[in-house]
């Protein structure tokens, strides 16, 4: 619970010199959430969230409108810190499409999407590593894994992706234990 | 203060139940059964079965929030959002309304409602042995049981036979068997898992849970949908509850009046005739002081409740509490810890699947200290639950990658898995206790009470030993596993035992051997606050088997007139 405590352990990984964190980052993830910022960017977490889970033969992200689901639980169900994180973030993605690829994220080609993506996943992989291990709690998940999360769940619990991207047993009636994998088995929506 | 007495004899009953959770239920029906007109006090709301069970057929997508706490939830309720999600939170009391004080960290999971927590309970319906009834007395701990597997035996035979067991035999003499239906079938992996432990070991075995889950239609109820929705309410009665069954059951004979909002702060004394006469109770709804009487009184308001009633009935004769002449009452409160573990992964039976949601997983029975020149660094024992299953798109989501391929993998069934931990037993220490602050009352002007709890060396060492046993099973089996402890605080496992225990002795315990109170005979107590020790079964089933052996007791003295 002690910040000092805190900090200390994340110096003794060499964390701060490498990600160039700082103090200022404290004050920063736990200011008031800017969520006019967030509701503006609808149409562009739709647009993340569709290329995490895109349409293919069964429906994607957009169909199951995973971006009404991630405001609600940003809004509602997420604390401080991960609400700025997350908004921070999508502010980060505009810049970085416009810095390589000239245009803004919704813009951009499939392939640059997939780019832009990238280097958020791998940005997030660093935070993770370390943060994640040691003190994750304190500093929050970082953009990119709650998208990613945000979408997987919005998804997989919606009834559009619950009952066509997945399988939804409603009211099994009987449990068998073992039995063959059919033929494009999808998982169970529920446990 | 708003004391409204009614008639005495509007107001009297023959017998007084308080609680309507798994042994009130019990109580009420027993006793109803036998012709006693019985009042069922309850402090929550009523709760009938189905009708009442508003989430219980509701889609994941149903729920505003899908399932999840907002942030406001879980900074008002922090202990009541650990336990519920969205589906079950209406059966689970809030911490706002009740609060209560953790001298060490405690979790404190209540069910203020009719059918308390029969409603959420985990089903898990375990036998004790004398391997249990006489570990107090072989390594010195506390005091001995009053009673011995022998006394308890038909009455497990008979609430078995009443809710619905399903399980299989084993015919082990340290987990003795019981009335089950047909058991619940283990899946491919933990298959897998006992097979493997067969060959590697001749001390152990892996069974299906044995549970209050019906695999067949039952009194009436059932069979299990196959849901995994229990917590809910089960409008298919798949379940053993109070709501389900005992209650209705009582209700039937005529001889039941069930009270909800009813809150009973003591329990009225009368030094002539050295009896409980009665009851205090605060409507809720109206914040009236109201009086009932009766000849006999069940207490079942779950341990810290039961006990905190008695502490609260103070009178010349017991200045500490009702029946608190050992000076015992509040103190050896248990629970058992659940938090060590292993799980772990296996690359095999890519080719199978399951259907349905069983609403249980498996049990290892305890395998250690069961002969007497085992030498192991723990005393007592423990026993593993866990299940297996394969990845869902909740482990998978973590997948590096996104797009059309990442969408196909978590979308289809990952690695077949199995999660396992020990539910150990816990030593019952006079220094884990229960008592009132002296300052804080709660909204109805009753004290507030504290919780003093921890887990000590005994256990530590005996979480070590089942994150290391888990370990070396799944490794064996060809599991690539590691080991985990979640640490969780006491209460965490919601098996609160002890603080009123039964003995042989008035000087060292509260109850007799028939869960009377020594010094007023006309009490009982048959809720987990009457436990001596904790062995590491799930409790319920025992807390039943002891409630009905009680009421034919108590029946038995009223109609020789010695109550």
């Amino acid at each position: 619970m002690n910040r000092r405590t805190t900090i200390k352990s994340l110096l003794a990984f060499g964390f701060l010199g490498a990600s160039g964190f700082s103090i200022f980052k404290w004050v920063d993830i736990n200011k008031t959430p800017d969520t006019k910022l967030l509701l503006s960017k609808k149409d562009l977490i739709a647009d993340l969230a569709e290329t995490i889970i895109p349409a293919t033969d069964t429906p994607g992200a957009k169909d199951a409108k995973v971006e009404d689901y991630i405001i609600k639980i940003m809004l509602k169900c997420t604390d401080v810190r991960n609400q700025n994180l997350f908004i921070d973030g999508l502010a980060d993605v505009d810049h970085y499409s416009n810095k390589h690829f000239g245009k803004p994220f919704q813009s951009c080609k499939p392939a640059d999407k997939v780019g832009v993506l990238k280097h958020f996943e791998a940005k997030s992989h660093s935070f993770n590593s370390l943060v994640a291990k040691v003190e994750g709690r304190y500093l929050g998940d970082p953009f990119f894994t709650q998208l990613k999360n945000l979408t997987v769940t919005g998804y997989c619990t919606s009834q559009t992706g619950a009952t066509k991207g997945l399988v939804y047993d409603y009211i099994p009636g009987m449990y068998n234990g073992c039995m063959p994998l059919v033929p494009h088995q999808k998982s169970w929506a529920t446990k | 203060m708003d004391i409204n007495i009614k008639t005495t004899s509007q107001n009297t009953y023959d017998a007084i139940v308080i609680g309507s959770g798994i042994s009130g239920g019990w109580a009420a029906m027993e006793l109803c059964k036998k012709g006693l007109k019985v009042l069922l006090l309850e402090r929550g709301r009523d709760v009938e079965h189905v009708k009442d069970y508003p989430t219980a057929l509701l889609n994941p997508w149903d729920f505003e929030y899908r399932l999840q706490h907002t942030q406001k939830e879980l900074e008002g309720n922090p202990v009541q959002t650990q336990a519920s999600d969205a589906g079950s939170q209406l059966f689970f009391a809030n911490d706002k309304d009740h609060p209560y004080i953790q001298e060490k960290p405690f979790n404190w999971f209540r069910g203020y409602q009719v059918g308390g927590r029969s409603l959420t309970w985990g089903r898990q319906c375990y036998r004790w042995s004398d391997l249990d009834f006489e570990a107090n007395l072989k390594d010195g701990n506390a005091v001995d049981w009053p009673i011995r597997y022998k006394d308890l035996a038909p009455w497990y035979d008979y609430v078995e036979s009443f809710i619905g067991v399903s399980g299989t035999k084993q015919n082990l003499s340290h987990l003795p068997d019981g009335n089950f239906l047909p058991g619940m079938e283990l899946n491919c992996i933990e298959t897998h898992l006992a097979q493997s432990m067969k060959k590697s070991y001749n001390d152990r075995l892996l069974m299906i849970a044995r549970v209050a889950n019906l695999s067949r239609g039952w009194d009436n109820r059932g069979p299990c949908q196959y849901r995994n929705l229990c917590n809910r309410g089960c409008p298919f009665g798949g379940y053993f509850s109070s709501n389900s069954s005992t209650i209705p059951a009582a209700i039937a004979t005529g001889n039941l009046t069930l009270r909800p909002f009813s809150i009973v702060s003591e329990l009225i004394y009368d030094d002539k005739i050295r009896k409980a006469t009665g009851v205090r109770v605060i409507d809720t709804n109206t914040r009236e002081h109201l009086e009932f009487h009766s000849k006999i009184i069940f207490v079942n308001a779950s341990t810290i409740p039961t006990t905190s009633i008695l502490m609260n009935s103070k009178s010349n004769r017991f200045p500490n509490g009702l029946g608190n002449d050992s000076g015992e009452l509040g103190h050896n409160l248990m629970d058992h810890h659940s938090s060590a573990g292993a799980v772990g992964s296996h690359d095999g039976f890519k080719n199978s699947y399951y259907k349905g949601r069983r609403p249980c997983g498996f049990l290892i029975p305890r395998f250690k200290n069961i002969k007497p020149d085992e030498k192991n660094d723990f005393l007592r024992g423990y026993n593993i639950q866990g299940t297996g299953e394969r990845q869902g798109f909740n482990e998978l989501a973590g997948t590096p990658g996104f797009g059309a391929d990442f969408k196909d993998k978590i979308t289809t069934p990952g690695p077949w898995t199995i999660w396992m931990a020990g539910w150990g037993e816990c030593l019952p220490y006079y220094t884990n206790q229960i008592s009132f602050d002296e300052q804080q009352k709660d909204k109805w002007g009753l004290p507030v009470v504290k919780i003093d709890f921890s887990f000590r060396e005994n256990e530590d060492k005996m979480m070590k030993n089942i994150q290391d046993s888990s370990l070396e099973m799944l490794q064996k089996a060809g599991f690539s596993a590691s080991k985990f402890n979640y640490n969780k605080p006491g209460g965490s496992t919601v098996h609160e035992m002890g603080t009123a225990r039964m003995g042989r002795d008035p000087k060292t315990s509260v109850l007799n051997g028939n869960n009377q109170i020594h010094a007023v005979k006309n009490v009982f107590v048959t809720d987990g606050s009457s436990m001596t020790s904790s062995a590491c079964q799930n409790p319920s089933l025992t807390y039943m088997a002891l409630t009905a052996r009680a009421c034919n007791y108590a029946f038995e003295l009223l109609k020789k007139g010695e109550l």
